[in-house]
């Protein structure tokens, strides 16, 4: 997007210098159209970035935002303070993390085996059903799965017909814990295999012809020529979910949790929206926290952008 | 034996790739079942009367199907309840995220203009950067728009993924195209709607499904921004009868008497599937159709993000 704006010629000064209050004069139209998306951009975003002072306020719900007296870094030691904020931080990182080492591969997988399906009407019929889920909502998802793993559910059905013992998957922290990489890699898995199946699309098709020649089988080419093709893609999506580890996941975590297990399920996002909505209210140490998080996304995000660009020659907002 | 071995001698390159297809026909076969069994479960569930249920949950399909869960959750009233609130929803924010998206798109595709990279600038920084949910929720409240549908429709009122996509468009379109309107003395106004529009209508129509989906879809901000039970959009009603059941059962499992409870809390779950049904229906029905709509803005957006 930056160098798109690049590629397009400023005006020359030393051809014809036309002055500032000319050229803006002559753009009149141009900024008409802008105003409604940047009032918009400004009461609904601009707005609550301001609202972030908060972190450095006690709130006062009489003096608004802007009134409420400062109280310097209080709300942080406060922060500090609590062992519930520590858990939720590290609940959030060990599930980002698994998320990229369990997860992540597994729309590769699903792209590499879907590409190798050279019936097109099947492959079409497979790939709708395996995006489908991701055009659901997480409290449509959470329902179908609470349906599916409770303890009266399809899987126990399953295991007791089986003649197993009844799980209570739902109650117990570590199946919880197993289940959120489950049910994402159902609803997304499919959905993120698109960009590798676009990729695979792309590849040149002589490649085959002359490993099919050389005898390769087919399982050597997906292993020698489309999986190296896929690299350039894979690199930048991982670097994409690098960037956004302090999220792990509210929708999913906040819909398919249960008062027994959120306690050891909770992650900066629920913590952050418990302490706000939930318990007494405080609205400026959970935007303290909030801050915190921003800035370390922030970093994270600026860090994926700035090694996508040595890895790729792309920045992830071109 | 031996025949089938010589078999595989000789044609050997054509076993092997016959094995491959075969193994990799399995096991995308059995991920699809796998994405669809949870559903087909729901629905069975959902027109199973519950004393069957209740003794085998592993049920392919009921003997006597009954539609007296769909009966009993439209009796509520909350379902209808939450299909106005969210129709209201989208036919109030889907023009208004068009509108905000395309105008933004269009200005900010545009040759050089002082301030434009400024104007970039602005609208990127909100990707990476936001103030997260107390502030927004303050701003709204200052704004006096709690407990109003203003609140969901104005929050999420543009998208700045979508607009880049947006702006991708217009970019890949002719510059030629806009200049000789303009020498024509066409305003930019016109321009915009009688060339760029009518111009980019594949990627008007694919930015329209995602935000209609995402319309359809929302829940957070409207469980924080509508308060009142008479306008709770889809997801929510949805979600707090999901809960109800959850908590209800959690509940029961320490109890003392727990099996009675789990046994008086049965017919609850018959309607909490058709109540899952009945949210995802419209997604359900149209998604099979437009789903190629999906994956090329899903592409188009890939490409440069």
């Amino acid at each position: 997007m930056l160098s798109a704006s690049k590629r397009i010629p400023s005006v020359a000064p030393h051809r014809r210098p036309i002055p500032l209050h000319r050229r803006i004069l002559r753009n009149w139209e141009t900024y008409v159209l802008l105003l409604p998306g940047l009032v918009w951009y400004f009461i609904f975003c601009y707005m609550p970035m301001g609202g972030l002072t908060l972190a450095f306020k006690s709130y006062k719900a009489n003096l608004g935002i802007l009134g409420s007296p400062w109280v310097g870094l209080s709300n942080y030691e406060y922060v500090f303070n609590d062992p519930a904020f520590f858990q939720a931080l590290i609940n959030t990182l060990i599930i980002s993390a698994v998320r990229i080492l369990v997860e992540f591969p597994v729309p590769i997988i699903l792209a590499l085996l879907l590409g190798e399906i050279r019936r097109k009407g099947y492959q079409k019929a497979l790939q709708t059903i395996y995006t489908f889920p991701n055009f659901l909502s997480w409290v449509v998802v959470a329902g179908v799965m609470i349906n599916v793993f409770e303890s009266s559910g399809l899987v126990n059905g399953l295991i007791v017909s089986l003649g197993g013992e009844e799980v209570n998957f739902l109650s117990s922290s570590t199946s919880m814990f197993v289940l959120l990489f489950v049910t994402n890699i159902w609803k997304s898995a499919g959905w993120s295999s698109i960009i590798y199946l676009a990729a695979i699309a792309g590849i040149d098709s002589e490649q085959y012809e002359a490993a099919t020649i050389d005898g390769a089988s087919r399982f050597q080419q997906m292993i020698y020529i489309t999986l190296p093709s896929l690299l350039p893609t894979i690199s930048v999506m991982l670097i994409l979910q690098i960037g956004n580890m302090m999220n792990a996941g509210f929708d999913q975590i906040f819909n398919l949790s249960n008062p027994a297990v959120e306690e050891s399920l909770d992650v900066l996002d629920t913590y952050i929206y418990r302490i706000t909505f939930q318990a007494s209210a405080d609205f400026s140490f959970s935007t303290a926290i909030s801050l915190m998080k921003s800035l370390v996304n922030f970093l994270l995000v600026i860090l994926a952008n700035f090694s996508s660009k040595r890895l790729t020659d792309n920045g992830l907002f071109e | 034996m031996k025949n089938a071995t010589q078999n595989v001698s000789t044609r050997k390159k054509k076993r092997e790739i016959d094995l491959f297809t075969v193994i990799i026909y399995i096991i995308v076969t059995l991920g699809a079942l796998l994405i669809l069994i949870p559903f087909y479960n729901v629905v069975i569930v959902s027109i199973s009367p519950m004393v069957e249920y209740t003794r085998t949950p592993f049920l392919l399909f009921p003997q006597e199907p009954t539609l007296q869960s769909y009966i009993d959750l439209l009796g509520g009233g909350s379902i209808g309840i939450g299909y106005r609130t969210t129709l209201s929803l989208v036919a109030l924010a889907l023009p208004i995220n068009l509108f905000l998206i395309t105008l933004t798109a269009y200005a900010l595709s545009k040759d050089t203009f002082p301030g434009k990279k400024l104007f970039i600038l602005y609208v990127l920084i909100t990707m990476l950067f936001n103030g997260g949910i107390v502030p927004l929720y303050l701003v709204i409240k200052e704004l006096n728009l709690m407990n109003t549908l203003w609140s969901v429709v104005l929050a999420s009122g543009c998208n700045t993924f979508y607009l880049i996509i947006t702006r991708n468009y217009f970019l890949s379109i002719p510059a030629a195209l806009r200049e000789s309107a303009r020498i024509d003395g066409a305003s930019e106004f016109t321009i915009f709607l009688r060339i760029i529009l009518p111009l980019s209508l594949p990627i008007l129509a694919t930015i329209a499904l995602f935000c209609l989906v995402d319309r359809w879809n929302e829940w957070y901000n409207p469980m924080l921004f509508l308060r009142k039970n008479d306008m709770k959009p889809l997801q929510i009603v949805l979600r707090n009868i999901v809960m109800q059941a959850q908590i209800a059962t959690s509940g029961g499992q320490s109890g003392s008497g727990a099996a009675d409870l789990a046994q008086a809390l049965k017919p609850v779950k018959g309607m909490k599937m058709a109540a899952i049904i009945l949210t995802m229906l419209p997604v359900m029905c149209v998604y099979p159709f437009l789903q190629k709509y999906f994956v090329k803005g899903m592409l188009i957006g890939a490409i440069k993000a």
